[in-house]
């Protein structure tokens, strides 16, 4: 990687912070506070108008907010690269992702498509005689794990336990030590759970994600469970979940555009897209600089750590007009998916997605299947009309104030409470 | 309110009760624990404790870092802290190998210091740090240090003889009836001490070292992007306007250090600088103003911390003390067993050159590595019952600190100026700061006790405060002043 590198470097002169460059406005505690975990806007907003390229030294990392910086970065895959959960774990040659191969993209894809509508009707169906519900749990989180049962073609029986162990691997990557141990555990529990079910799937195989993997033909020799948990672990799992939660407790706090979204379908997947854009899950993206590179009036040195904030991006008053507003109206939002570019037709996108790069298949070829940013948006917008189909007078349970936040520092921010009152449809 | 199955189903996912729990991020408190145990930060199946990365940012590990260094150099010797990105490096023999290793390893780009040091000796690498390093080395040790004692001493002699005053100060109430004085050490003598000395061998003038002792302190709390940073990139630029006409100065007229008979001893060294050629060209005013920011900076807190832990450490050890009074060679051991045991230097920071595995973590090129030199110093693989301070102890070398540094003969040098092509320039001058501070003041104060009830107690609510990282911030001494 750096084997060119001389090791030496030349004596800089620019490096050095002077009077009147300081950052006297804000404090690196801010990124750390309780109250960023609830609202990180008051944070990330002084540094988007201040700071754009603001260096926390705490957390030995620069922070990107300004949109046209950030996506700056993510089209940058000469000079800046993500870095795996597998690489966070400390678990690099553990198995392989095979995410990327295109048997598993089509039939990934061709299973949510299938799926969307089926599942989200029968998550709806669990809860509709009741008259409420919790929307967060009960449909938001609930659909997006029966959704990948669904694609895993798991028995139902086992739902609440592989639940469980998913979800513990896809939180263990990140700083907390007990969350790794937990994950790591995760990791484990899940090949031994797996396997068996590659076993009989290569016998009799089906159409579900797990005889697709089984019938690879790989460079490396046949995908074992090892690959099979590591392609869980790498896809994203909090877009689907994330992003309904937060497009309905945008919607539920924002009665009036819940009004015109009920009016005209059409709108929910504007809706969705404001969604990401006004309150994206994840709220930011890690990137390593590959290299030493000057960039923001700065000299970045290589392996330097760029947090490129999407929540600041998203709110950056130079690309949205009002950007605190939830306006499922919005006209100066991009409706396309980017493909590689953030402003088609000419308008910004919000940017949303998990870690990593926003769209791993930025140009794609007519044989290939949608992107997973298209396809995620494509499944949250059927789910929300599964529930708007099934249900009529949807508002929140009086005396109930949710909110959107994070339960750790650098985790997925959403809303994990949104009880519900309605009627069912006729 | 509906029955929510699959509520259950997450909070037994997650571990937590996402409808009540929010996690208070990194400034989670620990419990303050006795001073040696580890507060509980969970184990893994097999038993191995797990480390928590917010505990670097706790009061706990302030005053109590050892017991968790411990796990770090027993479990983790190499440790990514993704809180904070970065690696820890805890054991002595790699940060050793780490220190020696000048290409594998460079100080820039720049620690967090840089933005109120600016461009210093401290942060070149390889080639470029060789050829300035004893420009400014070369000042501070052998010779042309034993030409400094002489003043060394009489600054000392100075400040002493000002505390038999009548008038109270803040820092010294001299009883003249009884003899006896309260004291606060650090006020009334190391806080001003070291910065004195340095101004002494850079030459500044009399009239300038109020401002320089100003200077210093804002610098020292500007460090580290802290919050008083605006302070101290201001007083390093009232420093740097300072010296710079000082150096443009002394270019035309150099000065000279004398010794007690007025006879010249040599040029003093911001002179010495102004003449001297680095590639044939002589060095840039710039420069020499950020390494003299840095020999300020780093001549000051460093060595007044020595001297303050040193007196804590001894009172609190009432034979040694007594041994060292009676024996004052013995405060050479006495000066390498405080740096030993509570250095006021933590660590310094590295960037690796290249990807590299050690201990089974993979580091990629670039990363910032902390070599934690107060864990190297507490390695028990090296140091016998580490946390014992004992300045007869004969596992530690207290010779002439080398370059090389030293291990031999079951002996090793400390980690508290670092070794390799970085070790501490100021090691030699701080050593004879601090020893012959030390020697002056024993022989001016008998029977010398700590004053207790002025001093913070620990937070078991007896026993005094330990030092934990750092230096203490005041030393009240109840004293007779000879």
């Amino acid at each position: 990687m750096s084997s060119t590198s001389t090791g030496f470097r030349t004596y800089e002169v620019y490096q050095r912070m002077r009077v009147g460059e300081s950052t006297a406005k804000f404090s690196p505690r801010h990124l750390t506070s309780p109250d960023f975990l609830v609202d990180p806007y008051p944070a990330i907003t002084t540094l988007r108008e201040h700071y754009p390229c603001y260096r926390d030294w705490p957390g030995n990392a620069f922070w990107i907010t300004r949109y046209d910086d950030v996506t700056s970065v993510f089209v940058d895959d000469a000079n800046y690269e993500g870095r795996s959960k597998r690489w966070f774990y400390g678990i690099e040659s553990f198995g392989r992702d095979l995410g990327d191969e295109l048997p598993v993209l089509t039939c990934r894809a061709a299973h949510l498509d299938a799926n969307a509508r089926p599942v989200a009707d029968t998550v709806v169906g669990e809860f509709l005689a009741e008259g409420a519900t919790d929307l967060a749990t009960e449909f938001a989180a609930r659909f997006a794990m029966e959704l990948l049962a669904r694609v895993l073609d798991l028995p139902a029986a086992d739902l609440a336990r592989f639940t469980e162990r998913y979800l513990r691997m896809q939180r263990g990557w990140l700083w907390e030590p007990r969350a790794q141990r937990d994950g790591r555990a995760a990791i484990d529990e899940l090949v031994d759970y797996f396997a068996p079910i590659l076993a009989a799937r290569r016998h009799e195989p089906g159409d579900d994600l797990i005889s697709v993997i089984g019938a690879l033909e790989l460079p490396g020799g046949p995908a074992t469970a090892d690959d099979l948990v590591i392609t869980l672990l790498e896809q994203d799992h909090e877009t689907l979940h994330g992003s309904l939660a937060n497009l309905w407790f945008l919607l539920l706090t924002h009665p009036d555009q819940l009004v015109t979204v009920v009016g005209d379908r059409r709108r929910v997947k504007l809706a969705w897209l404001e969604a990401m854009r006004h309150s994206p899950p994840v709220l930011a993206a890690r990137c390593f600089a590959r290299h030493e590179v000057e960039r923001f009036g700065r000299l970045i040195p290589e392996g330097a750590l760029l947090i490129c904030s999407a929540a600041a991006a998203n709110r950056d008053p130079r690309a949205f007009d009002a950007p605190d507003e939830f306006n499922v109206a919005r006209k100066d939002l991009c409706a396309r998916e980017p493909r590689g570019h953030y402003r088609a037709d000419g308008l910004p996108t919000g940017i949303s997605f998990g870690t990593g790069k926003p769209s791993r298949f930025p140009a794609l070829p007519e044989d290939r299947p949608r992107s997973a940013y298209a396809i995620t948006r494509d499944t949250a917008v059927a789910a929300s009309n599964a529930l708007l189909d099934a249900v009529v007078g949807l508002r929140l349970s009086p005396g109930t104030t949710p909110q959107l936040r994070s339960l750790r520092l650098g985790e997925m921010r959403t809303c994990w409470q949104l009880p519900v009152h309605f009627t069912a449809s006729s | 309110m509906a029955m929510c199955p699959f509520r259950d189903v997450l909070d037994r996912a997650l571990a937590i009760n996402v409808g009540a729990t929010i996690e208070t991020g990194a400034r989670t408190s620990f419990p303050l624990m006795p001073v040696g145990l580890a507060a509980d930060m969970g184990r893994t199946a097999d038993g191995t404790p797990l480390f928590d990365p917010r505990i670097f940012d706790s009061a706990e590990f302030a005053r109590n870092p050892y017991p968790y260094y411990r796990i770090l150099r027993d479990h983790y010797p190499v440790y990514f802290d993704k809180l904070h990105n970065c690696y820890y490096v805890t054991r002595y023999d790699d940060i050793t190998a780490c220190y020696l290793d000048d290409e594998g390893f460079n100080t820039i780009p720049k620690g967090s210091s840089s933005g109120v040091l600016g461009n210093t000796q401290l942060e070149l690498s390889g080639i470029e740090h060789r050829r300035r390093r004893n420009l400014y080395g070369r000042h501070l040790v052998g010779q042309a240090l034993d030409k400094r004692v002489p003043a060394i001493r009489r600054l000392a002699t100075e400040m002493i003889a000002g505390w038999k005053t009548d008038a109270p100060s803040e820092v010294v109430q001299y009883d003249a009836g009884m003899g006896r004085a309260r004291i606060e050490l650090g006020g009334a003598f190391a806080n001003e001490f070291p910065i004195r000395v340095v101004c002494q061998v850079l030459g500044i003038p009399d009239d300038a070292r109020q401002s320089f002792v100003y200077w210093y302190h804002s610098m020292m709390t500007g460090l580290g992007g802290s919050e008083t940073a605006q302070q101290g990139l201001e007083a390093r630029q009232h420093l740097e306007d300072y010296v710079e006409g000082l150096v443009e100065q002394r270019r035309s007229q150099p000065s000279f250090l004398t010794d007690d008979s007025g006879k010249v001893l040599g040029r003093d060294i911001i002179s010495e600088l102004c003449a001297t050629k680095v590639d044939g060209d002589w060095l840039s005013t710039e420069e020499i103003t950020s390494n003299i920011a840095l020999i300020v900076g780093g001549g000051g807190e460093t060595t007044r911390g020595a001297i303050l832990n040193m007196w804590y450490l001894l009172l609190q050890h009432p034979d040694q003390f007594a041994a060292v009074r009676a024996t004052p060679s013995l405060w050479d051991a006495a000066f390498h067993e405080t740096l030993r045991h509570s250095t006021s230097i933590g660590g310094q920071p590295r960037h690796n050159t290249f990807d590299l595995q050690l201990h089974g973590v993979h580091i990629p090129a670039g990363s910032l590595m902390h070599m934690v030199d107060v864990s190297a110093n507490h390695d028990d693989r090296v140091f016998a019952d580490p946390g014992r301070f004992d300045i007869h102890r004969s596992d530690l070398y207290v010779g002439k600190l080398l370059r090389s540094g030293y291990r031999a003969d079951g002996r090793a040098s400390h980690m508290a100026f670092g070794v390799g092509p970085h070790l501490c320039p100021g090691a030699w001058i701080s050593h004879q700061e601090s020893v012959t501070g030390s020697r002056l003041l024993a022989e001016r104060l008998g029977d010398v006790q700590i004053a207790a009830d002025r001093m913070p107690t620990d937070v078991t609510g007896s026993g005094l405060a330990p030092i934990g990282l750092g230096a203490i911030r005041a030393l009240w001494l109840d004293v007779e002043l000879i």
